[in-house]
C-alpha cells in the first residue's frame, strides 16, 4: 500500500471519528462534508473516479445543504410579517 | 432513554452486545480478501468484453446502461418517487404560495452578501455547469456519466442561490421546467426500453449504430439513455434543492394549516 493510500485511510478514520464526536448538529454537518471530501479523494486514489464524482457532489454539496436548510428552518420564525406569530 | 436506563446500565448493555458481535466481526476481518485483490470474475469479464461488444471505453457506463440497464431503470424511478415525495411533503406544509422574503432567526441579522462571494459564485457557477455537461457528455469514453454530470450541474446551479440569493435562483431555475426535466428524463429512459421491445428485441437491447470505439458519440442507444439520466438527475436534484430552499422563506399569509 502506498504512502498516499495509507495517509488517506488515516484521514478517513480521523474525519469519520470527527463526525461521530461532533456534538452540535451544525458542527456535525460540516464534519460530514469534510468526511465526504476525504472519501472522494480516497476513491480517486483507488482509481474509482466515477464514485469520487458522485461522492463530491452528493456528500459535500447536496447532503450538507439539505441538513443546513433543515437546521436553519427549525430555528427560524417563518410566520408572515406583521401577523401574529 | 427508557425509564430506569442509567448510563452505567447502557454501558453494560453495550459491552454485552459488543461481546456477542465480536466473534463475527473477527471472523470477517480475518477472512477478508487481500487489499487490492478482486476475486470475482465479473469485472475482468466486462473489461474484456465491453470494448468489443459495446464500443465503449468507460466500462461503468457499459454496465449501467447496457449489461445492467434494467437496474438503472429501477433507480431512475426510485429517484422520481423520492423527488415526488419531497415535493408532496413540503408543498403540503406550506401551500402553493412562494413568498420570497427570508425567515428570521431571533438574534441573528441577515448580513448583505460580500462582493467576493458574489464574484466567486458568478465565476465558478458557469465553470461547474460546463464541467457537469462535460462529465455527462463523455459518459461513454471517460469516467462519469449522466448521474454524476446531473448532480454536478445541479450543484453548479446552487451557486446561483449562494451568489444571487433566493430571488436569483427563482428567476433562473423555473421549478416547472425542472419538474419537466425530471419526468421527461425518466420517461426517456423507459422509452428507450420500449423502443427495443417494439423492434422485437429484448428490453433495452441496443439497436442503434454503436459508433467507433473511443468516439464521443459511441454507444448507440446508451447515449439516449444517458441523456435521460442526465435530465432526470439534474432536474430531480434541482427540484429537491428548490423545495428545501423554500423552507427558509416566510410562510405565505394565505396558507392556513
Amino acid at each position: 500500500m502506498s504512502v498516499l493510500l495509507s495517509a488517506l485511510f488515516l484521514l478517513t478514520a480521523v474525519s469519520g471519528t470527527g463526525v461521530a464526536l461532533s456534538r452540535t448538529p451544525r458542527q456535525q454537518v460540516l464534519a460530514m462534508a469534510v468526511n465526504g471530501m476525504v472519501l472522494a479523494l480516497l476513491f480517486m486514489a483507488l482509481q474509482a473516479p466515477d464514485v469520487a464524482f458522485a461522492e463530491v457532489a452528493v456528500g459535500t454539496v447536496a447532503l450538507p445543504l439539505l441538513f443546513l436548510v433543515v437546521l436553519a428552518s427549525t430555528k427560524m420564525d417563518r410566520s408572515p410579517r406583521g401577523g401574529d406569530p | 432513554m427508557p425509564r430506569g436506563m442509567t448510563p452505567r446500565a447502557r454501558l453494560v448493555l453495550f459491552a454485552l452486545a459488543g461481546l456477542c458481535v465480536l466473534p463475527g466481526v473477527m471472523h470477517v476481518a480475518l477472512h477478508m480478501p487481500q487489499f487490492g485483490a478482486h476475486p470475482l470474475p465479473y469485472g475482468d469479464a466486462i473489461n474484456a468484453a465491453a470494448p468489443g461488444e459495446r464500443h465503449l471505453t468507460n466500462m461503468v457506463s457499459a454496465v449501467n446502461f447496457d449489461y445492467r440497464g434494467f437496474n438503472t431503470l429501477g433507480e431512475e424511478f426510485m429517484l422520481l418517487c423520492a423527488v415526488t415525495g419531497v415535493t408532496v411533503l413540503l408543498r403540503g406544509q406550506r401551500g402553493e404560495g412562494r413568498s420570497a422574503e427570508p425567515g428570521v432567526t431571533p438574534g441573528r441579522p441577515i448580513p448583505p452578501r460580500s462582493d467576493g462571494v458574489v464574484l466567486i459564485c458568478h465565476l465558478g457557477g458557469p465553470v461547474i455547469l460546463l464541467f457537469g455537461l462535460y462529465v455527462a457528455l463523455h459518459a461513454m469514453t471517460t469516467p462519469g456519466g449522466g448521474f454524476q454530470g446531473g448532480v454536478i450541474i445541479a450543484s453548479g446551479a446552487l451557486l446561483l442561490f449562494l451568489g444571487d440569493g433566493y430571488d436569483g435562483w427563482h428567476r433562473m431555475i423555473r421549478s416547472e421546467a425542472m419538474d419537466a426535466c425530471e419526468g421527461a428524463g425518466a420517461a426517456l429512459y423507459a422509452a428507450c426500453g420500449f423502443a427495443s421491445v417494439l423492434l422485437d428485441l429484448p428490453f433495452l437491447q441496443d439497436f442503434l449504430p454503436l459508433g467507433a470505439l473511443g468516439d464521443l458519440f459511441s454507444g448507440g442507444l446508451m447515449l439516449i439513455e444517458n441523456a435521460g439520466v442526465t435530465l432526470a438527475v439534474g432536474g430531480g436534484f434541482a427540484v429537491v434543492f428548490g423545495k428545501f430552499l423554500e423552507e427558509t422563506r416566510i410562510i405565505p399569509e394565505a396558507y392556513k394549516p
